[in-house]
């Protein structure tokens, strides 16, 4: 019983983290910032998620409202005073 | 779209991380942490509530706030101390930047405004019961603070930047409410000490229950209901000066750019 609570918990923590990898690398291809402002809270949510796992829940607390809320809240600011769309 | 060499990035990319992880699972990347209680984290756990060492325990139910804010308590008002420079340096380097409620902003859609109302109620909700609860359940204040940080972005975002200026929460009015969190968790770091001054016993700094040698303490439990001492001190001071604190950021940086232009090149 253990071993399969065990594989399970990797198999999710694989399951995140490789989540994370792909939204990361979108965030970096996006060419829209508000879009990649999206991907970021994606990837961030997945290390929240991980979090979550590994039985952290205060980490868990603080990490969704900073890495979902505040953090795109500020980018998205910061976008507005330049351009939306990254040149080539 | 999707192309040839996204593909191709996105499998290297994989393999990459799925190599790094197993080199170190094994090992690899240096000594891996041992699996089984650390001896220190055992005397954390231990200590967290003890009622038989009660000169060595905090009296909270949730280890990590007995941690953050006892245990390591000097640890964390460092921290709460540089929050406070980082908030400081924002305001002065907006220094000059008025904030001013009489220019027509209105906002997004009604709709999007009802919903938000909403919001208004229960996140706040939320973090107070994170704050209130954070010496018996995970979380505390600085979690309850970026919480309820969220409806203040939510409002601003929503309801334009001059609703809650217009609503009586200033940028002053909030840096004095942040003053009062810091000065909440000031004065319980040392009220023990103030009163053993009054007294005339031994305490200490950052003192919750009573040592050996220094026999106050904070209340520990009221009427069946565990209160973990200064805990519930520091964690509401916390919340409040966090979730004022990032206030102030949010309502500079949302400023307009030909405001602060204004301002810079005044100079």
């Amino acid at each position: 019983m253990i071993v399969v609570l065990e594989v399970f918990t990797l198999a999710l923590l694989t399951l995140f983290a490789l989540t994370s990898v792909v939204a990361a690398y979108l965030a970096i291809r996006e060419r829209d910032l508000v879009r990649a402002v999206v991907f970021s809270a994606i990837q961030s949510s997945m290390y929240a998620l991980i979090y979550y796992v590994l039985m952290a829940p205060d980490i868990v607390l603080v990490y969704i409202p900073v890495s979902v809320g505040l953090i795109p809240a500020v980018l998205l600011f910061v976008i507005k005073k330049t351009e939306r769309y990254e040149g080539e | 779209m999707v192309t040839k060499i996204d593909v191709f990035v996105a499998i290297s990319i994989a393999i990459f991380v799925l190599s790094l992880a197993y080199i170190t699972s094994l090992g690899g990347l240096g000594p891996l942490p041992p699996v089984d209680v650390r001896d220190i984290a055992y005397q954390y756990l231990n200590l967290t509530y003890n009622p038989w060492r009660r000169f060595l325990t905090s009296f909270a139910l949730e280890s990590v706030t007995a941690i953050i804010w006892d245990f390591r308590g000097l640890d964390t008002l460092y921290e709460t101390a540089v929050f406070y420079g980082a908030i400081i340096a924002s305001i002065a380097l907006y220094r000059g930047v008025k904030i001013t409620h009489s220019r027509g902003g209105t906002g997004l859609s009604p709709i999007a405004k009802t919903v938000t109302r909403l919001s208004f109620v229960l996140i706040p909700t939320v973090a107070a019961s994170v704050a209130l609860h954070g010496h018996l359940t995970p979380g505390g204040g600085f979690q309850a603070g970026s919480i309820a940080t969220v409806v203040i972005v939510l409002a601003i975002i929503v309801f334009s930047r001059y609703f809650l200026p217009g609503h009586g929460l200033s940028k002053e009015r909030a840096l004095l409410l942040r003053s009062i969190g810091l000065l909440g968790v000031g004065l319980t770091s040392i009220g023990l000490l103030l009163i053993s001054f009054l007294l005339g016993v031994n305490a200490y700094i950052f003192q919750n229950q009573a040592k050996l040698d220094a026999p106050l303490s904070y209340p520990s439990l009221v009427d069946d209901y565990t209160l973990g001492g200064s805990l519930l001190f520091f964690n509401l001071s916390e919340f409040i000066a966090v979730a004022f604190g990032f206030m102030i950021v949010f309502l500079l940086l949302s400023v307009s750019e030909e405001d602060v232009r204004e301002v810079v090149t005044r100079d």
